[in-house]
């Protein structure tokens, strides 16, 4: 049947893209949503003949982007990455020029789960060592992570409440300054993602994951739900259309983004990289946006990030 | 085994490669609003059709051309073609209008080379340990370094030091303008959607440098630029001998360039900066910086240069890159199947040795290629007429600062950033003060914002921000770059009094 | 006091530009106040300050001691209006248009700015012949070689 579905997008695509299809990325080059938008690269090419070229548009934390996606023209020539929690915690926030519900998004294709990450030499070899130098020495141990408001700062003040401590959050411009912050030992710990032990191999160690269940790379990193915290969930990805875009073009765009992602060669690659794969679709986005958003605005709020 | 991978970067496939990356991107470079980063996001699917050593020597070759192309338009049109040039106008632009374009052109073609060189070898023979560099520069080394590049705002004050600082302070204000980067706020918007990404540095380049060029281009007859008669070709032979001369700037440039480059959050812009710093503080006193004087443009060209191979050391041995060129590459290697970080040089050797010998390849051809497209740059440069470089030039600003987001609220901020540069600089707020401003300000908060929330963390405010030995050395040197000029300007004056008794 | 100096134009733009950067300062230290966040504070305060007290110095100083330093100087004002103005309407124009056709406005009004020679038939067509194939060239290598999405 999947062979079957895929012929008949196949059929579908072939009569509807026109040309090099442009993929926008809010951010500069580099981070978690430019890695995963050159990994679907060739294999979009493979699979539908034509060109994605990336191209970046950084400012704002995204919302330069995401601002302007919908006064682009709807043809299904032009794509945007979106990211979780930004279109939540951002225009919830102040107004940026775009709303969560104004976001054609049409797939959600992974996420990067939390993670609690130090250096290989660090003193802290369990998460419990690392709670209990926290209860310890209150806002003593420090943490560095991308940004405020952001997937890592919320992280942090959850797990900050669920374990009963309190630690320093500091942030940096995107996870490669916050790791760099932590191999050069600026900062104690670092939260990250499960991509950061992938990259950074051998030189870190990550103490627990936000996952239901452990990642197949990293079968030695116990989950937080293991450990006795309730916490699973990280940076969520996906891509939208302008909201201009028909039911048909919006369909076929979620049609090939499955595609792509039921690709094994695509997941394996995914996974050596340290991502989550996930699969919402265009029917089930609005499901999973409603319960996102609930949960966002609910952990911001009790962090006291937005009113 | 070192010898293999020479030869294999040396395949007629890969020479190719190099002289046409070289070329590419020396003309992107040229063309402000074309970044290095464009052309490489666009080159990359190309890459996936390579051997992953001919496609790494191909985007290596484009983003060495692309920093010495960006000193084109800094001296033929007092425009940085990317922000790593921005110092290279304090003295090329002089050194164009007095008739010197095609010297000027030659010497940042013979520092380029010279520091791309240095920044090339130190990645072959020092990247494991120079990478550490990069890990001992904390949130307080960064707000310090900024510190040090404000400094030089006072040194290009021409006498009019409030003006310059309040030209600094304004800049660095024009920084905050937008959504925070690590804070949660959104700042200095008014409620305007426009300013929500803020001012681009390469935006607020173009419309505070380029524009007030046209501006005051259009207002009088004459030539765009001197010149000498009689000149035919780029003084290849004078420039050799002004870069042998000062030898001692090429090489403390280029050191400057290459460790300013392995860290991540500074990048070429700084080093300029930094290194035409050094190079001013250390002036013989006949040497007059800021008006032409040929030791400027090499010390800022042979240290942005070296940021390139300086920039692959952390991107290659710790997998953080430096720059947006060094994050796209490390992007192309991760497609490849490379696994970079820490392992890469014992697990996937032979590519990355093969890529360092194409990124030196590069370099060289850089000489004869530069050299060439430096001629004929300067010949179209001084014999198009008025008529034609201005409105040609003018297309330029605005596709290129349409460019790079897309954005046409992105021009109209150029432009007025234009009119608000060429007003304030006819009385005495010069340019470069707010472009210093801009750049390191960011630097700077970011810096002072996590040193601070460190040091609070750990009780050790004081210790933080004065107590680390790198901090120190970078607080030293601010130091003797303000006092020292202030101290012989006095000693002098006195000299001048007793001899005058 | 010399009075002729007082109220050259290069005193009252110092003085202005000074003023300006004052107010800019204190619009600043205005818009801080609502800032949740106190990592978001520090700096734009601390800037805002320095420019306040760098450019309230500079005018106080230019008041004790005028000096006719900077002005606008020689030149047809005409043509910068021309050319600046030009450029703006591109900006304006390029939504409806379409990017090339609005690029022509921002070309021709360059060129009439910057033409102080006596018009001819020769350098008409040159002129204008090279303009656009510039033009063509440029919008050709972003649009279809670097995929910038123009208008």
């Amino acid at each position: 049947m999947a062979i079957a579905m895929a012929s008949t997008a196949n059929v579908a695509t072939a009569a509807e893209l026109s040309g090099p299809v442009s993929y926008i990325i809010p951010f500069g080059p580099g981070g978690e949503s430019d890695i995963s938008a050159r990994f679907q690269q060739p294999f979009f090419k493979e699979k539908f003949g034509q060109d994605m070229v990336i191209s970046y548009q950084p400012g704002g934390g995204g919302a330069v982007g995401w601002a302007s996606l919908n006064g682009l023209k709807g043809d299904g020539q032009t794509i945007m990455g979106v990211n979780l929690p930004h279109i939540i915690i951002k225009p919830a926030q102040k107004d940026v020029g775009f709303t969560t519900e104004d976001l054609n998004t049409f797939y959600m294709f992974h996420y990067t789960p939390d993670a609690i990450v130090v250096t290989a030499d660090s003193p802290y070899k369990t998460l419990a060592d690392l709670v209990a130098d926290a209860k310890a020495n209150p806002g003593e141990v420090t943490m560095s992570g991308s940004g405020k408001a952001s997937a890592n700062h919320l992280a942090q003040i959850k797990f900050d409440k669920l374990a009963g401590t309190l630690t320093t959050y500091v942030p940096f411009k995107g996870t490669g300054a916050a790791v760099t912050a932590l191999l050069g030992k600026q900062t104690k710990a670092e939260w990250g993602y499960t991509t950061v032990g992938a990259k950074q191999g051998d030189a870190v160690r990550m103490l627990a994951v936000a996952m239901e269940e452990r990642h197949p790379l990293f079968p030695d990193v116990p989950t937080f739900k293991e450990l006795g915290y309730d916490m699973t969930g990280g940076a969520y990805r996906g891509i939208a259309l302008p909201n201009s875009a028909d039911a048909a073009t919006t369909k076929m765009w979620s049609d090939m983004i499955g595609e792509i992602n039921n690709d094994p060669a695509f997941r394996q690659q995914m996974l050596d990289g340290g991502f989550a794969m996930l699969d919402v679709d265009a029917d089930g986005m609005a499901d999973f946006m409603k319960a996102r958003i609930e949960e966002y605005l609910n952990d911001a709020r009790e962090a006291g990030l937005i009113k | 085994m070192e010898l293999d991978q020479f030869l294999a970067a040396l395949t007629p496939l890969n020479l190719a490669l190099a002289l046409f990356g070289v070329l590419a991107g020396t003309i992107v470079g040229s063309i402000p609003g074309l970044t290095a980063t464009m052309a490489l996001a666009v080159l990359v699917p190309v890459t996936f059709a390579m051997e992953p050593a001919s496609a790494l020597i191909l985007l290596g070759a484009i983003y060495t051309g692309a920093i010495y192309g960006g000193a084109y338009a800094a001296i033929l049109l007092n425009t940085p073609g990317t922000p790593s040039a921005i110092a290279t106008t304090f003295d090329g632009y002089p050194m164009a209008k007095r008739g010197d374009g095609d010297l000027a052109v030659a010497l940042a073609c013979f520092a380029s080379v010279f520091g791309g060189m240095v920044g090339a070898l130190a990645l072959l023979f020092l990247a494991p340990p120079l990478s550490k560099v990069a890990l001992a520069f904390g949130p307080i080394e960064y707000f310090w370094l900024s510190v040090f590049g404000l400094s030089l705002i006072a040194a290009l004050s021409n006498g009019n030091l409030m003006k310059a600082l309040a030209g600094g302070a304004f800049g660095m204000l024009l920084s905050t303008v937008g959504v925070a980067e690590v804070s949660a706020d959104i700042r200095l918007t008014f409620g305007s959607q426009t300013l929500i990404g803020g001012f681009g540095v390469v935006v607020a380049l173009i419309g505070l440098y380029c524009i007030p060029v046209l501006i005051d281009l259009v207002a009088v007859p004459g030539r765009h630029l001197k010149v000498e008669e009689n000149v035919k070709a780029v003084r290849i032979g004078d420039a050799f001998g002004l870069a042998i001369r000062s030898k001692f700037n090429l090489v403390r440039s280029s050191v400057i360039g290459t460790l300013v480059g392995i860290l991540p959050g500074a990048g070429g812009s700084v080093a300029g900066l930094v290194a035409y710093s050094e190079a001013k503080r250390t002036a013989k006193s006949h040497q007059k910086f800021g008006e032409g004087e040929p030791d400027g443009i090499m010390a800022t060209e042979s240290a942005n240069s070296a940021t390139v191979g300086g920039g692959f050391i952390p991107t290659l041995v710790l997998g953080i890159p430096g720059t947006p060129p060094d994050a796209i590459v490390l992007g192309a290697l991760l497609v490849q199947g490379v696994r970079t970080g820490p392992a890469m040089f014992t697990q996937s050797g032979s590519i990355v040795y093969t890529f360092i010998y194409g990124l030196i390849i590069a370099t060289i051809l850089m000489l004869p290629a530069g050299l060439l497209i430096g001629r004929y740059a300067y010949k179209s440069i001084v014999t198009i007429p008025k008529a034609v470089l201005v409105p040609a030039v003018g297309f330029m600003t605005i596709i290129g600062t349409f460019s790079i987001r897309n954005s046409v609220s992105d021009v109209i901020i150029m432009l007025c950033l234009g009119v608000f540069g060429w007003v304030v600089a006819r009385f005495g707020f010069a340019a470069s003060p707010i472009v210093l401003g801009l750049i390191l300000g960011p630097i700077a908060e970011q810096g002072f914002v996590q040193g601070w929330i460190i040091g609070d963390a750990t009780n050790n405010l004081f210790g933080m921000f004065f107590g680390r030995p790198i901090s120190q050395g970078i607080l030293a040197f601010t130091l003797i770059t303000l006092i020292l000029p202030i101290y012989l300007a006095r000693k002098k004056n006195k000299a001048h009094v007793e001899l005058e008794s | 006091m010399n009075r002729s100096a007082a109220n050259s134009q290069g005193q009252m733009g110092s003085l202005i530009i000074s003023a300006m950067f004052v107010l800019a300062g204190v619009v600043t230290l205005y818009d801080t106040l609502s800032y949740t966040d106190r990592d978001s504070k520090v700096f734009p305060q601390t800037v805002a300050i320095i420019l306040i007290i760098c450019a309230s110095v500079s005018f106080i100083m230019r008041f004790i001691k005028p000096t006719d330093e900077g002005g606008f100087g020689q030149g047809i004002w005409w043509r910068r209006v021309l050319l600046i103005s030009t450029m703006v309407l591109t900006c304006i124009a390029m939504p409806y248009v379409g990017f090339l056709p609005a690029g022509v406005i921002a070309f021709a009004g360059g060129l009439i700015a910057a033409m102080h020679d006596r018009w001819s038939l020769s350098n008409i067509l040159l002129y204008w012949g090279s303009g656009g194939f510039i033009m063509v060239l440029f919008y050709t290598l972003f649009k279809f070689v670097l995929h910038v999405p123009l208008p």
